[in-house]
């Protein structure tokens, strides 16, 4: 490999004068998968292996593992190591943070920097900043899964479950895509994960099934909130039946031309099946899916049928 | 702090794929030149465009978000595949084209060839390169029994003194690294060859395990690394194949809790991980992810039989929903989440899942002769995920990579074959479940592959050839400790 000029090296570096560098040795056979690197990220790599091996906690070590994530983000060992020595040296985390921002924007998809930037978020103590940052995040990818898992992990750890600040911004995320899962997600980690999966308050029930509602009669073919407001009626201890009338406002089965939603369909489907005098209803409501208004999924919506004959013996 | 660390990439687990790890520089847009006139449509595209008319959803929103947004444009280009055959394939009688297996197969042997300097961001994944290269020439039908002493040779390097598996050599181990490099050494031995077996250090494995079990259940990946659900499907795989003690080693730290085995909480731990809307996650609170539906399901169906584990510890009813909601229509592929993409490698991550769920409902209702639409998930993968000059993509477009050509490729075996689950011919104890599955034939229903389209069967659970699953067993089933 030829070395470019602005490579770094530590062989001719003083202050690594007293370090061996532990080279890679592929032995005879040559590996499957083989990356042909460059001297730069062996040599890195080499005084790596030695300071790891020597258990080197310092300044110097942290200017390695940086350079080395600089070559190759992707590194779980490197994070790893740089964490310890964050410990060890106690270096000053908040700049720690200052660093990680600008190399996560640059390496959306690195998940290793999320639980890098956890454990340090966690010894300071402090979400301070963060949400701001999750916010230019998710200005890249509003659907990014490790920002979403992070900011949950950031709710539960400084307890934000009860925070406006968190709904409202978690409402506006909803408003910029009303078919941002990980946003409904995020709420129902907000208002029913923190209350331990059960919905109680009769205020938090009315609020949350006119949330959903809202949501549905914007676009009644998105999922999503479907998914919510059944998981609302579900935690609140409530029947299906709750949204018989909310669901005939999409899913009118008299008038067959007239479906705005195959998902008001399929609600149906379950609150007729709940009640033996309604069973033939639920069937024409799966029957008009499989034929109809969702038939890629017809095995899943026959089989749903063939349930409501099974007596009900086991729940 | 357990509970709730940040996932792992979106469309990947347990694997960090390629894909997130390569500089965008490296993958160039690569489409097919479309030339499609629609006056000039053969019959047989006119069926296609029929077909494809017959499964979508009549039903579009007029209110367009950015979701809707980035679905049309992946139709717009997803279709011309469905409809037509832009990449010129040989086409099988169903009008559809043949599985290009000599292709893939060049393609995945060169997979495991060397890589230039670029290709450093993946060094910590190279276990994973080899696993699902092995795997897809496995699938293909192809002998990988030549690369028998250079797998053996790779992972004694990335092999961590004190027991699991690394990137590479001198990396700290990590159970996604152990899990690809156990299953890659198990696809290329047998008993005849016992040393090829006996390079994994089990019992220091089992200690580097029993530092990952967490006082709630679940697994660590790597000691100071996240919890998530691969750490449940990668430990116990790696238990069960290899026939690990279940009980937790003296130095490890679950135990200060009470914990006293590798299965102790574990279930109810996979069971927080439900969302509510039936799907799986990373981790308690997550948003449900496809490929984290797959290690929950594939956990649990090690844990004990699927009839039984997956009715103790989920709702069946909302899983099955959750599940069923991931085939698009039309493209007939899967997406990973509700409201995403359609997207290769959940052929099997989503695809995969109804092996083991199929399974369990069999024993709730009469006995579905298919909960899914196999047909349209194969006509996916062999109309618009083969790249033309060979490997599997994402979707039309992307750059292939081994990555979506393995999972593609058990996603399709997932749609042409059956398995049966013998629960009870099974001892319940230890982690016996996952070796009581056997194949049941061929899908018999209505199908849009030719004979010479059909690929190998691949194990429910364990993601690698029947054979291997076998042989395996048979040699660590006599190790009584180490
Ligand atoms: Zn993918």
């Amino acid at each position: 490999m030829p070395r470019s000029d602005d490579a770094t090296y530590y062989h001719d570096d003083p202050a690594w004068g007293d370090v061996t560098p532990l080279a890679q040795d592929d032995g005879g056979l040559h590996p499957l998968a083989s990356i042909a690197y460059t001297d730069e990220y062996s040599e890195a790599m080499g005084y790596l292996r030695a300071v790891m091996a020597a258990n080197e906690y310092s300044d110097r070590v942290l200017a390695l593992t940086e350079h080395i994530i600089s070559m190759n983000p992707a590194h779980y060992t490197v994070w790893l190591y740089r964490a310890k020595a964050l410990r060890e040296t106690g270096a000053d985390l908040a700049r720690e943070i200052a660093w990680l921002n600008p190399t996560a924007l640059q390496h959306l998809k690195n998940y290793q920097i999320w639980h890098h930037r956890q454990t340090i978020v966690d010894v300071l103590g402090s979400p301070a900043g963060e949400a701001d940052f999750i916010a230019t995040m998710l200005e890249q990818d509003s659907k990014n899964y490790h920002v979403w898992s992070y900011r949950q992990w950031l709710v539960q750890r400084f307890d934000l479950f009860a925070s406006d600040d968190e709904l409202r911004w978690t409402e506006a995320m909803i408003d910029g895509d009303v078919r941002n899962n990980s946003a409904w997600n995020h709420r129902w980690f907000l208002v029913v994960g923190g209350q331990g999966g059960r919905l109680e308050s009769r205020r938090l029930v009315e609020r949350e099934l006119e949330y959903a509602k809202y949501a549905i009669r914007k676009a009644p073919q998105n999922q999503s909130p479907w998914n919510y407001i059944k998981g609302v009626v579900r935690a609140a201890g409530l029947p299906f039946s709750t949204l018989t009338d909310f669901a005939l406002e999409f899913a009118d089965m008299r008038r067959p031309d007239d479906i705005y939603s195959s998902h008001a369909l399929d609600l149906l489907a379950d609150i007729y099946a709940d009640n033996e005098g309604s069973k033939e209803e639920a069937k024409k409501a799966l029957h008009l899916l499989a034929s109809r208004f969702d038939p890629i999924r017809a095995h899943y919506w026959n089989y749903r049928k063939a349930l409501l004959e099974v007596p009900e013996t086991t729940a | 702090m357990a509970s709730s660390r940040p996932g792992p990439p979106e469309a990947s687990a347990p694997s960090s794929r390629l894909e997130e790890i390569l500089d965008d520089k490296l993958r160039i847009q690569e489409l097919p030149e479309s030339d499609h006139e629609y006056e000039d449509l053969s019959p047989q595209e006119e069926a296609h465009m029929a077909y494809l008319e017959s499964v979508k959803i009549p039903i579009v929103d007029d209110f367009k978000t950015e979701s809707t947004e980035i679905q049309d444009e992946t139709l717009e280009v997803v279709l011309p595949f469905l409809e037509g055959n832009p990449n010129d394939f040989p086409l099988n009688e169903h009008g559809i084209p043949h599985l290009q297996k000599e292709k893939h197969v060049k393609f995945l042997k060169k997979a495991l060839g060397d890589y230039p300097a670029p290709f450093a961001m993946m060094d910590a994944s190279r276990p994973w390169i080899v696993y699902w290269s092995l795997q897809g020439l496995s699938a293909l039908g192809y002998d990988i029994s030549e690369y028998r002493e250079r797998v053996i040779h790779t992972f004694s390097l990335a092999q961590y003194p004190a027991g699991g598996y690394g990137g590479n050599y001198g990396h700290l181990p990590h159970l996604a690294a152990t899990y690809a490099a156990v299953l890659s050494i198990i696809m290329v031995s047998t008993p005849s060859t016992p040393s090829t077996y006996d390079s994994i250090n089990r019992k220091n494995l089992w200690h580097f395990l029993g530092q990952l079990k967490q006082p709630d259940g679940g697994f660590n990946m790597t000691t100071g690394g996240e919890e998530d659900i691969r750490g449940a499907y990668c430990g116990l795989v790696v238990i069960s194949l290899l026939n690990l003690p279940l009980e937790l080693p003296d130095d490890a730290p679950a135990r200060k809790h009470g914990l006293t085995s590798f299965t102790d909480r574990l279930g109810e731990w996979i069971g927080k991980c439900q969302a509510f809307d039936g799907g799986i996650s990373a981790a308690p609170g997550n948003e449900a992810h496809g490929a984290y539906a797959f290690c929950g399901l594939g956990a649990l169906a090690i844990l004990g039989a699927p009839k039984h584990t997956l009715h103790t510890y989920l709702d069946m009813g909302a899983l099955v929903h959750w599940l069923s909601a991931r085939q698009c229509a039309p493209e007939g592929g899967y997406n990973g989440r509700t409201n995403k993409l359609v997207d290769g490698c959940y052929s099997h991550w989503v695809g995969g899942c109804w092996a083991i769920v199929e399974a369990a409902a069999a024993a709730a209702a009469p006995s579905p002769a298919s909960l899914w639409n196999r047909d349209a998930l194969a006509r996916y993968i062999l109309s618009a995920a083969q790249f033309a000059k060979g490997g599997l993509v994402d979707k039309p477009g992307k750059r292939p990579d081994a990555y979506h050509t393995c999972y593609n490729l058990a996603g399709l075996s997932a749609a042409q074959h059956r398995y049966l689950h013998d629960g009870d011919a099974v001892a319940e104890q230890g982690l016996d479940a996952p070796f009581g599955w056997t194949p049941n034939g061929s899908f018999a229903g209505s199908r849009v592959w030719a004979d010479a389209d059909e690929v190998g069967l691949v194990h429910p659970v364990f993601v690698i050839p029947f054979g291997a699953v076998r042989e395996s067993r048979r040699y660590f089933a006599g190790k009584n400790s180490f």
